[in-house]
């Protein structure tokens, strides 16, 4: 509860900032208001409670949740470099508006009342209408944010739609509060169920409510593309988790098939679609759709081990995307076409050659996303098919291993393009605090690869 | 006791309905009995006044559209007040504290606007 307070006044404190007469100091500000939010996410620590009248639910789980959203968001704002290089830049409002997201997503991992969630989705999904159009000039990127607001927010309708059904069908907005269900409204309660499914599904991508990732990750500024890949996935899963376990738990036998069908769509369009993806910016888009599959797969298992599962997941996956992101971002400022940043999957072709440190990091990110052994995403992987195997869905299982052996194909062309002699690229120039966060991620990867039970344990 | 079965919620599909139904009665009784005459000047969006030049197409200062975003901002605030105002008693210091909070957060946002230039309409 506290970084919510924290990270609304810093919020305000950071904006304020913007009118400074020395624009260096909002960077390093936030970072130290960011760790600030950090340190107070750990005063409840075993202190598990209820605050805002039971509206919030705050534990030990939420406040790892907490500690891994916050830490994601450090981590992809140390490549932000204070937005110097952004042209019309307003380093203040984006910093500010990232803290504030931040808050949302603290409320959907911590929600008690589904008033919250929802209120913790517009938060957060507010904030990423505007910071995908933050490169105001940037045609693709206006088109993007609009795209992205409007289709977001009939989404949000469509989720407010579901919970005022399931408030009539129960007569409550709490979760898990011994439901009744069954008898005559439980029509209600299964369109509720429904809607609210389809409202969340939209916001972690996955098929067949995608449709906007490709263009919306690809319009975006790639700094708040990564922002959009890890955070909002973490919290929405998450919330997608707290909802369906507690509230819906009696409903599985109505739901199960619909994510069954969910997990094998979003893996089928998700890694199908992005073989043929030139632009690294829309392969990382499918990508993510095909690992919103992955994730699903392991709200369909046993719901002691499904939580576990998805930190776990949310966790490598975000390591590696922010690695791979990162590595895009400090590349692809060094070629730049018609005014913008170059981003074809081509960009890469020869960095082994020309700067190997940061090979070595894209290649390692690909092969945690794509589910090598002794990379996290390997375990990531193993964890939610074991889940899933435990409810003895071998279809899908099967159907998701196919689909991560066709990933490693499409994972493999930036790979396999770094490698080659050809270099298109001058030499590269990394700051130190990019080179600390790519440490930071490889060596995360690959520890989590070789010993899982560091977080699985946490659980 | 709060009932919920499907049937409780008939008062809301009755008035859906009426209201439907008042929408449709309005456009058709209008085209029946109102007298009907063609002009260029009645097919005119303003009758009388200035006469209409142009598209309506040209772009706007966006200053007008910050002014009215910036309406809805103290809009907002009074529909929080108006229900505090009549709970005052009942809501005591804690809710003055609340509020208090609530008009300062606001009044951030109002500052920062402010300072940003929205109301300077001679810049630029």
């Amino acid at each position: 509860m506290y970084p919510i307070i924290s990270l609304s006044v810093t919020g305000l404190l950071t904006l304020f900032l913007g009118f400074s007469e020395n624009k260096k100091i909002v960077f390093p500000a936030s970072i130290a208001f960011l760790l600030i939010a950090l340190a107070t996410a750990f005063i409840d620590w075993n202190a598990p409670g209820f605050y805002f009248n039971d509206m919030l639910q705050v534990n030990n789980t939420s406040i790892v949740f907490w500690a891994i959203l916050i830490i994601s968001a450090i981590l992809i704002m140390g490549f932000s470099e204070g937005f110097e290089r952004f042209e019309f830049a307003q380093p203040a409002e984006y910093f500010a508006i990232v803290q504030f997201s931040l808050v949302g997503a603290i409320m959907m991992v911590s929600f008690k009342n589904l008033i919250m969630l929802f209120l913790g989705i517009e938060i957060l999904s507010v904030a990423m209408y505007v910071l995908t159009g933050a490169d105001k000039r940037n045609i693709r990127g206006n088109e993007a944010a609009l795209k992205y607001f409007l289709m977001g927010a009939f989404a949000t309708g469509i989720l407010l739609f579901g919970m005022a059904m399931f408030y009539g069908a129960t007569g409550t907005f709490n979760i898990g509060s011994g439901v009744f269900i069954g008898g005559d409204n439980s029509f209600f309660l299964w369109i509720g169920c429904t809607f609210m499914l389809i409202g969340m599904l939209f916001k972690v991508a996955a098929a067949p409510f995608h449709l906007w990732t490709p263009d919306v990750y690809e319009g975006a500024p790639t700094i708040f593309t990564a922002y959009m890949s890890t955070i909002v996935k973490t919290a929405g899963f998450v919330a997608l988790f707290k909802v369906l376990s507690t509230t819906f738990s009696g409903l599985q036998d109505f739901w199960w098939i619909m994510i069954a069908v969910l997990v094998t769509l979003s893996l089928m369009i998700g890694n199908i679609g992005a073989v043929s993806q030139n632009s690294f910016k829309r392969l990382m888009a499918y990508s993510s759709i095909s690992h919103a599959g992955f994730m699903l797969l392991a709200l369909l298992g046993d719901h002691e081990n499904a939580l576990g599962s998805i930190m776990f997941y949310s966790v490598v996956y975000t390591l590696a995307t922010i690695s791979a992101f990162g590595v895009l971002m400090v590349v692809s400022k060094e070629r730049i076409e018609k005014g913008r940043v170059y981003e074809q999957n081509d960009l890469f072709k020869g960095l082994a050659q020309n700067n190997g440190f940061l090979a070595t990091v894209l290649i390692i990110a690909m092969l945690s996303l794509a589910g090598i052994p002794l990379t996290g995403g390997f375990w990531g992987k193993f964890f939610v098919f074991r889940d899933a195997a435990s409810s003895g869905l071998f279809w899908v299982i099967i159907m998701a291993v196919l689909m991560s052996a066709i990933a490693i194909y499409y994972y493999f062309k930036p790979v396999l393009l770094s490698m080659s002699k050809k270099t298109s690229l001058e030499s590269i120039t990394i700051n130190p605090l990019a080179k600390f966060i790519f440490a930071i991620t490889t060596f995360g990867t690959i520890v989590l690869g070789i010993f899982p039970w560091i977080l699985r344990s946490l659980f | 006791m709060i009932s919920n079965l499907p049937q409780d919620f008939s008062p809301i599909l009755v008035q859906f309905l009426l209201a439907l139904g008042f929408v449709i009665f309005t456009i058709i009784i209008t085209h029946v009995l109102g007298p009907r005459l063609k002009s260029k000047q009645k097919e005119d969006p303003f009758e009388c006044g200035i006469e209409s030049e142009g598209d309506a197409r040209t772009p706007l200062s966006v200053r007008y559209f910050l002014i009215a975003i910036l309406f809805v901002l103290f809009d907002v605030e009074i529909i929080f007040m108006y229900p505090w105002a009549v709970n005052f008693k009942s809501l005591g210091w804690f809710g003055f504290i609340e509020m208090l909070t609530f008009v300062a957060f606001l009044m951030a946002g109002f500052y920062y606007i402010v300072k940003k230039g929205v109301l300077d309409w001679e810049r630029d």
